[in-house]
């Protein structure tokens, strides 16, 4: 009877079944009280949202798997210390951490926002040492400005030394795998290695915890990971195979894929069974890891949210129609999904087909698509070879297989290290360096969701919003259903004074999940456009309550405050938002603002400071570090560091305003006058740039010149407070200088 | 500046009110922060219907003339136009017909800067607060008294619905002698 209850249990979990899944749980708990038992019932109430049930029920248990999942729901009921004592226990001080790279990396994450950054790095290292392909715990090490070589030669044996202990294991359960499956799920043999298992842990962790700090930097993985997968499964040419797993299911299942999709040929049916492959492995591990593996994958709030939606709505036409490779995307879709669920091969063809209405989960299914591609690549080159006759291969290939394994470890390492780099230099804010090796990926891998939002960000960072408006844009069209980054692109839109632009990716973003920070941030950008800047607040705050880990959405709160002239909160904003993100430059820039306004010189030049040293890339904060030290009479600094903003970006025209003025101001009017001649030409319908000249030549006494400049000026309508400003100069140009009170 | 829309003005100085609400994009509503209070006031109708928003809830007074609204700021503030919504139509004999504004560092100096003539005005009643020089586009002040001196056919309460004031926007780059306007400079002038 227990067993059958676990198995419906399990099923359910499966097929999402969350509320029967957990009254089932709790009828078995009652009845074969056991830890194992109390391990699952916390699963299912992890996956259904209810950390604090689960956080309740596993108080106090001893087992490694429970003291995982205890601080899983600790860490997301944000109780990060007990979260931190489940995992580490004072009193046992070398007690292994459990379940490898996955507590390492959970670890991390706690370290990391309770501020004790060297513990955290140090978890994040230990991740990677178990488990080199757990992508999460590289980027927080980026994030924490520690990454380096990791994807590299030595990782690379690791992982093979995984795989190659997962075959042999695999090849022992191949005959019991290949009776049982087409039966029953509750298959027998669990002896994979215990590394096989962290590594379904790491995969699926790796997708769910990089949930929770939802930071701009966070998991934005590439969306679109289909078709740039199913030619990576194709670029190896003797694609390692691990041991082929049975055919024969495989096979009938294939067909019934088939039916259900309507394939696009041999492609999407290999990768569709490819899929099965290596759920089926992870079927045959004891229910303690199925059960892990779901609970990951559902962990995240905001995920199941978006999951249980875009279940329901999303159709196999939505999935074709995303890129070239439409199928593809879908069966790639499918393969996230599917492992996920890790569902055994019985209910394939159901679960296949409620699978084949998920999509866009953007982040899941390039973790999942980059693992599998070293677990799976194998078993697609299997299908066309014949797949009933797998078996017979299966032994005299295993040698063959590990060759095969070698390289294509290696060419994933190598993506992860091209993309692992990328993301590096752009958390140190080199973004030029980032660029160029953003470029050397391949086209297909280049033109995923991910990457794109990464390359639009780097010119964000550069100041070069133009292209960045397109490399999101390109991301948009890409995968429509991306959510990390938009806030970036909102704001790149609100720089460009893309009203149109910026009021429709507000609408879409809310429409396509209305509990993202991101989208509330877009809507808040919008209404900051208009200058409604207390609507713009309350939006802006509605972010920061559904994910207060979005240094960004802090920060934003903190410009709107200053434009509301409160300053109080806006540097208590801006704090915030540093307490989350101490490289959060913006937050710096922020606080220098509130200072120069506030006339607290010193502070605002420290700031600016600090934000410039994190980004020296960008103009922006050249030229207000520039100001500065104007304000702070440090002239020739001043000037210094404005010819390095107009060198950094030739188009920025604020910089040679701000230099103008100061070499007014130093009564250098001649090369002043030069600056703004140079002005006129590149933006000639500046009034600032008119009222500045006249008030030089009213300075030189060269009243002519004034009078027409300063008519320019007021041709070109200029707000009312410049209006009577020039206005009233005109009026005093005749009077002498020490008449002169303001102008 | 308030563009007055036509009908508005017949005679120098005599305002009869517009449908709408016509104020430019470079000013904004000034008395968010500021405290509001008044002369005398009928229970129910106080001075928060002045500021809700809501036209058809009103101010009345109940007391002597010259009935006060008095306006104070935390801060000096520039002030270009002050606009009140009136309704001859429903209100009657309690629409004030002849306003007097006032500004001043507070109660004691509070000094004449404008005197407003209505006749049956129905809608928003825009006054700008400049004088004729241009110097004088803003008033600069810390406090604001709008005086209800008279009302027609002689009323001796009066009712007001709302009233707004409004300033000019700070420039968002701070330290500048002058705004910026064309897109090129704007994209550039912040971080965001």
């Amino acid at each position: 009877m227990e067993t059958l209850m676990v198995d419906r249990v399990q099923s359910s979990l499966r097929l999402f079944m969350n509320r029967n899944a957990i009254f089932l749980c709790e009828r078995l708990c009652a009845e074969f009280p056991s830890e194992l038992n109390l391990q699952l019932l916390a699963t299912c109430y992890l996956r259904n949202n209810q950390a604090y049930c689960a956080y309740h029920i596993l108080k106090g248990s001893k087992m490694p798997q429970s003291r995982y999942l205890f601080a899983m729901s600790c860490f997301q009921m944000n109780l990060l210390r007990e979260a931190e004592a489940a995992l580490c226990p004072a009193n046992e001080p070398n007690a292994e951490v459990p379940n490898g790279a996955a507590g390492h990396y959970l670890l991390g994450l706690i370290y990391r926002y309770t501020g004790r950054r060297t513990c955290a790095v140090d978890h994040f290292v230990q991740a990677l040492g178990i488990d080199p392909l757990l992508w999460a715990a590289y980027e927080e090490l980026c994030i924490l400005e520690e990454a380096s070589e990791y994807f590299n030669d030595a990782a690379a044996f690791r992982v093979q030394q995984q795989q190659l202990s997962e075959s042999s294991s695999q090849n022992l359960t191949i005959g019991t795998e290949y009776q049982s499956l087409p039966s029953s799920m509750a298959l027998g043999s669990g002896d994979t290695s215990p590394r096989h298992s962290k590594q379904l842990h790491a995969n699926n962790t790796r997708e769910t915890l990089s949930h929770p700090h939802g930071t701009v930097m966070a998991a934005g993985h590439p969306t679109i990971s289909g078709p740039s997968n199913i030619s990576q499964y194709y670029t190896p040419p003797a694609v390692a195979q691990l041991s082929g797993v049975a055919p024969p299911p495989l096979c009938r299942n294939a067909h019934l894929y088939l039916n259900a999709i309507g394939g696009d040929g041999s492609t999407k049916s290999n990768v569709n069974a490819a899929i099965q492959a290596p759920r089926r492995k992870f079927v045959d591990e004891g229910k303690l890891r199925k059960v892990s593996g779901r609970l990951f994958s559902d962990s995240g709030p905001r995920r199941s949210t978006r999951l249980s939606g875009e279940a329901a709505a999303n159709t196999n036409s939505n999935a074709s129609q995303l890129g070239g490779n439409g199928t593809n995307h879908s069966s790639a879709k499918y393969l996230g999904g599917l492992y996920s669920s890790s569902s055994s091969s019985k209910t394939n063809s159901t679960v296949l087909r409620s699978v084949t209405l998920r999509r866009g989960q953007p982040w899941a299914n390039e973790n999942f698509d980059e693992d599998n591609t070293v677990t799976t690549s194998s078993s697609m080159s299997a299908l066309p070879d014949g797949k009933c006759l797998e078996q017979d291969k299966m032994g005299c290939g295993i040698l063959a297989h590990d060759s095969r394994l070698t390289s294509g470890i290696r060419e994933f390492l190598g993506l992860l290290r091209t993309l692992g780099e990328g993301y590096r230099l752009s958390c140190l804010y080199r973004s030029q360096e980032a660029l160029e090796v953003y470029l050397r990926l391949s086209q297909h891998q280049f033109n995923t969701g991910w990457v794109l939002s990464q390359v639009g960000k780097a010119h964000f960072e550069l100041v070069d919003y133009f292209e960045a408006d397109r490399f999101f844009d390109l991301a948009r069209r890409v995968s429509p259903y991306t959510l990390e980054g938009m806030d970036i692109y909102s704001t790149v839109l609100y720089h460009l004074k893309e009203e149109m632009k910026l009021s429709y990716l507000a609408q879409e973003l809310i429409s396509v999940d209305r509990l993202s920070p991101q989208a509330w941030c877009a809507m808040g950008n919008c209404y900051g456009r208009q200058n409604d800047h207390e609507t713009a607040l309350k939006n802006f705050q509605r972010a920061v309550h559904l994910d207060p880990r979005f240094a960004y959405a802090h920060t934003l709160c903190g410009h709107e405050y200053v434009a509301l002239e409160d300053f109080e909160n806006g540097i208590k904003c801006y704090q915030s938002s540093l307490q989350v993100d101490e490289r959060h430059y913006n937050a710096w820039y922020g606080l220098g603002i509130v200072y120069l306004r506030q006339e607290k010189f010193e502070f605002a030049e420290h700031h600016f400071r600090k934000a410039f040293h994190i980004n020296p890339r960008s103009s922006v904060l050249m030229c207000y570090l520039g100001m500065a030290l104007h304000s702070l009479k440090r002239d020739e600094d001043a000037l210094e560091v404005m010819e390095k903003a107009i060198s950094a970006d030739k188009k920025n025209p604020l910089p040679v305003y701000q230099k103008a003025n100061i070499l007014s101001s130093l009564e250098r009017f001649d090369e002043a006058l030069k600056e703004l001649e140079q002005l006129k030409e590149c933006a000639p319908r500046e009034s600032s740039v008119y009222a500045l000249m006249g008030k030089i030549y009213k300075r030189l006494n060269m009243h002519e010149k004034a009078m027409f400049y300063f008519g320019l000026a007021l041709d070109l309508k200029p707000p009312a407070a410049d209006v009577a400003t020039i206005k009233s100069a005109m009026e005093k140009l005749y009077l002498p200088d020490e008449l002169e009170d303001t102008l | 500046m308030a563009t007055e829309s036509d009908g508005e003005e017949d005679t120098a100085g005599k305002l009869t009110g517009s449908r709408h609400l016509d104020v430019d994009d470079d000013l904004r509503e000034m008395a968010k922060k500021a405290a509001w209070s008044v002369s005398s006031c009928k229970p129910g109708n106080g001075v928060l219907a002045l500021r809700d928003d809501n036209l058809d809830t009103y101010w009345q007074s109940d007391g002597a003339q010259p009935h006060l609204v008095n306006i104070q700021f935390q801060k000096k503030v520039k002030l270009q136009l002050l606009v009140l919504y009136v309704d001859f139509n429903v209100d009657e004999s309690y629409t004030p017909s002849k306003i007097s504004i006032r500004a001043g560092d507070g109660f004691h100096n509070l000094k004449e800067i404008k005197t407003v003539e209505l006749v049956k005005p129905v809608g928003w009643v825009h006054i700008p607060l400049s004088g004729t020089d241009p110097r004088e586009t803003f008033i600069h002040t810390f406090m604001l008294q709008l005086a209800v001196l008279s009302n027609h056919l002689n009323g001796r309460d009066t009712h007001v619905r709302q009233i707004k004031i409004y300033g000019p926007r700070p420039n968002p780059v701070p330290h500048q002698p002058f705004h910026f306007i064309s897109k090129e400079f704007i994209t550039y002038s912040t971080l965001r």
